[in-house]
């Protein structure tokens, strides 16, 4: 038996009380286990550093003791037995205090690990509840920012301004007194307002419809009727054609033309409008027809099935027969004439003048270049006999170049047109001109196509107010053409027999005898024009261009020769003709060396607005000639004589004149007076 | 011959009608301004274009330069002679002398100062004045076709004196500083000097009669006259001659035939023009030290701009048959040409 242990038993005492409550509870949970032996109370009772030194001291007791044991055991004897028992005894002791020793480290562990492992627990207990703090604040927040974020549907639904609702509600919805310190009640009040709004609103779109609905009906009703109308009326019309006939008004015929005008090009079509409409309107002499075929035009538009089947099966062809391929010449001449197509729809006008003539104009479109063209012909009430120098006036070639100024009807106007020529090799449209008609600017205005310079556009369309603005000055300027070419033609005729024809009403332009006369009046080609040597003022100036017609004349009295170079403008007889002098009596005279000639040229070309005559100035020309007759004539009467050589003077005085020089340049006296008959100066 | 053949122009009717003015245009007339900076030209259709000599000398002159600065109507017939005062601008043609302030003309719709009419005899037909001549004491002498010489005198406006003595009309006045006397050669082929302050003829050169000058076929008419107090050069008709005044002797005979229109010493040169393009220059002793071709083809009027003011401005400019103020800045060449 363990001493310790019966030592620490006998003071037990069960002790009474007095002894504080804690400590009398210890003592009493001590005390009731006190009654058997509590190994737990003794552990905390000792120090575990002695424990451990007592634990050595008993290795070491044990390690000597053994070693005793085993030196006696070696040595042998009677009394080892019974020392070796001792020691044996001892060494059960110390192996006891060892158990001991054991048990209360165990004891000591087990004690530690409860400690701790309630500790632990306590922790961990407080961490779960962090834990969940942690969470729930979390949450918490998250539910803040939700309803922070909370948008109501209301806020989307666009309310009319604060101002306008209080105008316009009723008092009983915006309750002013109370919404204007409450945002929340404001709120309300201003939805409610809406909300009255919509339905209202939605009532006014439900009537609406109705009406819609009733007022659709009522439209049908009425196209029935008006579709129920159509055959009658046109039965109305049919029966009123033989009425038409007997009075002469074809509104059938014109009808027909309008239906006919449906399948005109756009530019052909607004030339017929705008020419039907002044026709009917300013001008009785102008009448407007449409030839060609409409089949064909109608055959235009048809899709190109057919010519789609036609180019496989040539294609098929062509790789069975390649001989049979057209050269590239041949392929070119079908691409040109396939650009320079026209329309088969061509529109014609006829000009009717006063003395009967007409001027026929026919109208084409041509499809590919969308330019139009037109080609001339000018018939006369009785057969002309055309003098040899007027062949160029009246030729559909030229009698309408330059109607306006520098409209020579060479070229396109269209400058697309360029593009698609050098395509298929064609330098100028000028070499077509005879067969496709002329491609004037008028007359492209008058089909309302224009062709801007600056800007090209990509599509021309045709335009009626273009037309318009054009018609009336381009018929006017054509039957003034018309009228003074056949003016011109009858005037050549008389000059090419020598006679000046001058009018009665133009007789006081000039004295009474004029001596000298015209002996010759033929054409002159313009390069011929421009070699001559007194023509180089004219041509300096820029007033000789290859679409005047120029003329030469000749005035003769006695030795004195007159050459007269005269170039016609095609604006005859608006634009004057210009003449130019060259006077071959004692040396040859020109505008260059004697200032006299000059004078001479100046009083036909600067002056000529005396001898225009009568409106519309027909006479212009043939009053230059007899002019330059008379100022030859005061030019040889007046030169004064020369002394020194012998004989009387060749022409003698006959003009009355004031006198013969005057100025520095000592000019003669060409101005005629009417009715003096006397010459002076200018 | 192939010959560049210019661009024909589109022209409408008035475009032909300002070309064959232009074309037929004669320039009579021209005279420098006192500020020696602008030329006046007057034409045979009665208008006077101011051109700007400054502008069109100066190193930035452009095509417009050589356009007048204005143009106006002056008078009905044609302005054939132009002198300037320190102030103004005469100008006469058709029987009338109209005066214009140079420094009013720069202005578009510029208005005559005054105009005058010589006392003529005849009512028939106005007789044109041919020459106007600035005399000392601020006279004006006029004459042309009623062959007479009338005075005026420029402060009153009044007509003083008229000289009689010509058969035929005048065509030309110089003034010999010296004495002073008044030159007047005209049609009726003498040149007359008169005396300004007798008014009376002093002296009569009749130029045909010599033998060495005289031109029948060419007409007896002196066209133009210059004088150096003793020297007078004369031309026309009958050749261009330089006469020493007090012997009343031709001393040199230049050699062209071109009948001269105008005269005028320009320091120890003759410079005279006339029908031909050129103007020449002569040395005293007769020779031909230069023929500059200008662009008329016939020469009218030439005139040295010595102003003082503008000596930047120092051209010699001459007119004639065209629309065109030839424009000499050295004698040798034509420099530019103003126009119409």
């Amino acid at each position: 038996m363990s001493s310790e242990s019966s030592k620490k038993r006998k003071p037990k005492v069960i002790r009474s009380d007095g002894a504080p409550a804690e400590g009398k509870r210890n003592r009493s949970d001590t005390e009731q286990e006190g009654k058997y032996y509590s190994e737990e109370a003794e552990v905390d009772l000792r120090d575990p550093g002695r424990d451990y030194e007592l634990y050595k001291y008993t290795c070491q007791e044990l390690q000597r003791l053994m070693a005793e044991i085993q030196d006696l055991k070696s040595r042998g004897g009677k009394d080892v037995a019974i020392e070796i028992e001792e020691r044996r005894i001892q060494s059960c002791v110390h192996f006891m205090t060892l158990k001991k020793l054991n048990r209360l480290a165990h004891i000591r562990l087990k004690k530690g690990r409860d400690q701790t492992h309630e500790a632990k627990q306590k922790v961990d207990a407080y961490h779960l509840q962090l834990q969940n703090l942690l969470y729930e604040v979390m949450h918490l927040q998250k539910e803040i920012t939700k309803c922070l974020e909370f948008k109501s549907k209301h806020e989307e639904i666009d309310l009319v301004s604060l101002e306008e609702f209080y105008k316009e509600a009723p008092p009983d919805i915006s309750k002013a007194e109370v919404t204007m310190g409450d945002p929340h009640q404001q709120t309300l009040a201003r939805l409610d307002w809406e909300l009255e709004q919509r339905k209202r609103l939605a009532e006014k779109y439900r009537e609406c419809l109705s009406n819609k609905e009733k007022i659709l009906k009522e439209i049908e009703v009425k196209k029935e009727y008006l579709s129920s109308l159509q055959p009658r009326l046109n039965s109305i019309m049919q029966a009123s054609l033989p009425v038409q006939e007997y009075l002469f008004m074809p509104f059938d015929q014109a009808h027909k033309q309008y239906e006919t005008a449906r399948h005109l090009p756009p530019p052909l079509y607004v030339l017929f409008v705008q020419a039907t409409a002044y026709g009917q309107a300013c001008d009785k002499t102008l009448s407007v027809a449409i030839e060609g075929s409409v089949d064909e035009a109608k055959a235009l538009f048809k899709p190109p099935e057919d010519s789609q089947d036609d180019e496989s099966d040539s294609d098929a062809e062509e790789e069975q027969t390649t001989r049979r391929r057209p050269t590239l010449g041949v392929q070119l001449d079908d691409k040109r004439k396939e650009m320079l197509k026209r329309h088969p729809l061509s529109v014609m006008l006829d000009l009717k003048c006063k003395d009967d003539s007409v001027l026929h104009l026919t109208f084409y479109y041509l499809m590919n270049l969308n330019i139009m063209t037109v080609k001339a012909k000018v018939t006369t009430a009785m057969e002309l006999i055309t003098p040899i120098s007027a062949g160029d006036l009246l030729s559909p070639d030229s009698v309408l170049s330059c109607l306006y100024p520098g409209d020579h009807g060479k070229k396109t106007p269209n400058p697309a047109n360029q593009y698609q020529f050098d395509k298929v090799g064609i330098l100028t449209l000028s070499d077509y001109v005879l067969e496709l008609g002329h491609p004037y600017l008028w007359v492209q205005k008058l089909g309302g196509l224009h062709f801007p310079k600056e800007q090209p556009q990509q599509t021309v369309i045709a335009d009626h107010s273009l037309s318009a603005s054009h018609m009336e000055t381009t018929m006017k300027l054509l039957k003034t053409r018309v009228q003074s070419r056949l003016a011109l033609h009858k005037q050549f005729a008389s000059l090419e027999h020598g006679i000046v024809p001058v009018t009665s009403d133009c007789q006081y332009l000039f004295p009474a005898k004029v001596v000298s006369r015209l002996v010759k009046w033929v054409t002159v080609a313009h390069e011929d024009y421009m070699e001559l040597h007194f023509t180089k003022d004219i041509v300096d100036a820029g007033l000789a261009g290859d679409t005047n017609l120029y003329y030469m004349a000749l005035i003769e009295r006695g030795t004195a020769k007159l050459q007269a170079a005269v170039v016609l403008n095609p604006g005859y007889s608006s634009i004057p003709p210009v003449f130019q002098l060259c006077l071959n009596w004692k040396g040859e005279k020109t505008n260059s060396n004697d200032d006299n000639i000059r004078a001479m040229e100046g009083e036909v070309n600067v002056c000529y607005k005396e001898l225009c005559g009568p409106w519309p100035s027909h006479q212009l020309l043939t009053n230059q000639l007899q002019r330059l007759c008379v100022l030859l004539d005061v030019y040889l009467e007046t030169e004064s004589h020369d002394d020194s050589v012998e004989g009387p003077k060749e022409f003698p005085q006959e003009k009355m004149c004031l006198r013969l020089f005057r100025g520095p340049s000592r000019m003669k006296p060409f101005k005629y007076n009417h009715p003096q008959g006397f010459f002076s100066h200018r | 011959m192939e010959r560049a053949v210019p661009l024909a122009v589109p022209l409408g009717q008035t475009e032909v009608f300002q070309a064959l003015q232009r074309l037929h245009m004669t320039i009579f007339s021209q005279s420098v301004s006192p500020c020696g900076k602008f030329l006046a030209a007057g034409n045979n259709y009665g208008q006077i274009a101011i051109f700007s000599l400054s502008s069109a000398l100066s190193s930035e002159a452009k095509e417009e330069s050589k356009k007048p600065v204005v143009t106006f109507q002056a008078h009905d017939g044609p302005v054939y002679s132009m002198v300037s005062t320190d102030r103004h601008l005469l100008s006469a043609g058709d029987g009338e002398v109209k005066a214009w302030l140079w420094a009013e003309m720069l202005k578009k719709g510029c208005k005559e100062l005054w105009r005058r009419q010589p006392p003529y005899r005849t009512s028939l037909e106005v007789p044109e004045i041919n020459a106007l001549l600035l005399v000392p004491k601020n006279s004006l002498i006029l004459a042309g076709g009623d062959c007479q010489l009338h005075t005026m005198d420029l402060e009153t406006g009044t007509f003083t004196r008229v000289l009689r003595g010509h058969t035929d009309y005048i065509h030309c006045l110089a003034l010999r500083e010296r004495s002073p006397e008044v030159l007047s050669g005209g049609e009726d082929g003498a040149v007359r000097l008169w005396d300004l302050r007798t008014a009376k003829e002093v002296q009569t050169i009749e130029v045909y009669k010599h033998e060495e000058c005289s031109r029948p076929h060419n007409g007896r008419w002196i066209g133009c006259l210059a004088t150096d107090s003793d020297w007078m050069v004369c031309g026309g008709g009958p050749a261009l001659t330089l006469w020493h005044l007090r012997s009343s002797t031709p001393t040199t005979i230049f050699p062209i035939r071109a009948p001269q229109k105008h005269v005028t010493f320009y320091q120890d040169l003759i410079l005279s023009a006339g029908q031909g393009r050129c103007v020449n220059q002569w040395q005293l002793s007769g020779e031909l030290k230069a023929q500059v071709p200008g662009s008329s083809p016939g020469l009218l009027s030439l005139s040295l701009n010595q102003q003082p003011a503008a000596p930047e401005c120092k051209v010699l400019t001459a007119a004639g048959n065209s629309c065109r103020v030839d424009v000499f800045t050295n004698l040798g060449y034509r420099a530019f040409s103003l126009s119409f």
